[in-house]
């Protein structure tokens, strides 16, 4: 074995298909999603709307079967800008967001859109925390979180 | 109380960008021997061998249990975890405590085969998260902007954290980055996920790190330099990120009230000579202060400005220069015990904290980020 000899390489990719069932809650949720309905569970011990709704509460640790419509307003909890392409993320910029909808206790992960994300002084004069944004929904409908578009700021 | 358990042998392997000559169990392999040189041990001596891997990371399924082999655990009692193996210190903890063992080994690799941002996208729930483009940078931005948002903490004041860390790792011949920055260095550097750029974050290091622990008995026996644990305690947060308050550690918070009490430690400020932080990112230092109760809630960045957390301060964190200069995921926490104990031994070289008596080291098992947090914290004594 001598210093000179070159490492090899061997070049290397994971794609497995897999059917991730949504099970009946989430099933439920993705129904209304193309009827352009946001609905969530409450928690009957401490009253509790959660988003996306669950089949428990991780908490009282008891399970949900009361269904509850949220509003498609909501407010920006938090947010970040992406900026570097990563492989197998989507292309930069996009803005994840936290969105707390009206009416429920915890928020939804979702994209932002319509927003000036480009340039990083622009983005942060017009982006901020605690701005109220709305659902844009897709045209084809499908039954899944991206139904959803993103959300938008309210003017 | 419950039976003592020391830390006997510390290996650390050199960290760097890539390493085409070694398949990564042998970085796990090559810390352990390490680690039992420095204990004065070799493997017909250790009695349960904890490994840990993070299989999307290391591109096989199971990897944990891959490296038993390469951490000495040839027909020998062993476990393994897909955490940080920071993890499988605490599991050899109680291996031992359990008085079922005597001797521990600990292994954890962290490696570059690919972007760790693109594998951690698959951590997240397939349904409602995964294809919005989440990572675990992504899930650690979201944080850090909630909690800068809520407590006004400035650029200036995140740059504060990875000017020390980063002077402190340049004397620090085991970490990965071994140049200090400026604050125009951090400030002017490319934005990554806003509100984190590019000097904020960690690089993706290469390396092992390996610990032997030891019963108290066997360490009376053997080890003239122990290093005890006289608390340790984990916990784990929700997995969904919109279910909890972004603004704190509240997984962090639940571990060291219990490692705490386990230790006698009520004010932890005066208590302990050095930490060693899980900063996987600038404000995650920040907010680590405040769930270790060194900082009131939002008063963290005020430690920095005044010095009080720099190598010559009250209670220096990171000494090391911590995971903003060595990043190796999934041995980041690991490292943060070994440099630890090494300051603990007065083996931490130019880095070196004068006297310490009881340090604090904390590890962060998250491949998700600020999602699904896991966090140890282990309190130690020199013997």
């Amino acid at each position: 074995m001598t210093q000179e000899e070159e490492n090899i390489i061997v070049p290397g990719r994971w794609d497995l298909p897999f059917r991730h069932t949504a099970g009946r809650i989430a099933s439920h949720f993705f129904h209304a999603l193309v009827e352009k309905r946001i609905i969530a569970t409450r928690c009957p011990r401490c009253r509790r709307v959660l988003m996306p709704p669950r089949p428990f509460c991780e908490r009282c640790f008891v399970p949900l079967d009361e269904w509850v419509e949220v509003k498609q307003q909501g407010t920006l909890e938090a947010f970040t800008v992406c900026y570097a392409r990563f492989t197998g993320l989507p292309d930069p910029p996009y803005c994840l967001a936290l969105v707390k909808l009206d009416g429920a206790d915890t928020a939804l992960n979702h994209l932002l859109g319509e927003a000036e994300l480009e340039d990083v002084e622009r983005m942060k004069e017009t982006v901020r925390i605690g701005m109220r944004v709305e659902a844009v929904w897709r045209d084809e409908r499908e039954g899944g979180i991206q139904d959803i578009k993103y959300f938008r700021p309210l003017a | 109380m419950s039976a003592k358990v020391a830390i006997v042998g510390i290996g650390q392997t050199a960290l760097r960008t890539s390493a085409d000559d070694r398949i990564y169990h042998e970085h796990d392999y090559e810390a352990a021997r390490l680690a039992l040189a420095d204990a004065g041990l070799d493997r017909g001596d250790v009695d349960t061998v904890i490994c840990s891997g993070w299989d999307a990371v290391d591109g096989r399924t199971i990897s944990d249990m891959h490296t038993a082999m390469s951490s000495g655990g040839y027909l020998k009692d062993s476990s393994h975890v897909g955490e940080d193996g920071i993890m499988a210190l605490a599991y050899a903890y109680m291996r031992i405590a359990a008085g079922l063992f005597d001797v521990a080994m600990v292994t954890a690799h962290g490696h570059a085969e690919s972007s760790f941002e693109t594998v951690s996208n698959v951590v997240f729930d397939p349904l409602f998260v995964r294809p919005l483009g989440q990572s675990h940078l992504v899930s650690l931005a979201l944080q850090a902007n909630a909690y800068a948002h809520r407590y006004g903490v400035s650029d200036e004041q995140a740059a504060g954290v990875v000017v020390k860390n980063r002077g402190n790792g340049a004397v620090n011949p085991r970490t990965h980055l071994r140049s200090s920055v400026t604050p125009e260095d951090v400030l002017s550097s490319d934005p990554v996920c806003y509100p984190l750029r590019a000097l904020h974050c960690p690089p993706q290091s290469v390396g092992g790190v390996a610990l032997v622990l030891c019963s108290e008995e066997m360490t009376r026996r053997i080890s003239e330099k122990p290093v005890w644990v006289t608390g340790i305690a984990w916990a784990i947060d929700s997995y969904d990120l919109g279910s909890k308050d972004l603004t704190s550690l509240s997984s962090l918070s639940s571990a060291a009230q219990k490692a705490y009490g386990m230790a006698g430690i009520s004010d932890p400020l005066r208590a302990l000579d050095l930490a060693e932080l899980h900063d996987i990112t600038p404000f995650h230092e920040l907010l680590a202060y405040e769930a270790l109760g060194l900082a009131p809630e939002g008063g963290a960045s005020r430690l920095v400005e005044a010095g009080d957390t720099a190598r010559g301060g009250r209670l220096p964190v990171n000494p090391s220069g911590g995971v903003v200069c060595g990043n190796p995921y999934g041995a980041a926490g690991l490292l943060r015990a070994a440099e630890a104990a090494l300051q603990l031994r007065g083996e931490a070289g130019q880095g070196q904290v004068p006297g310490p008596e009881r340090a604090l080291a904390h590890g962060m098992s998250a491949p998700s980020g600020a999602a699904a947090r896991t966090d140890c914290v282990v309190i130690m004594e020199g013997g």
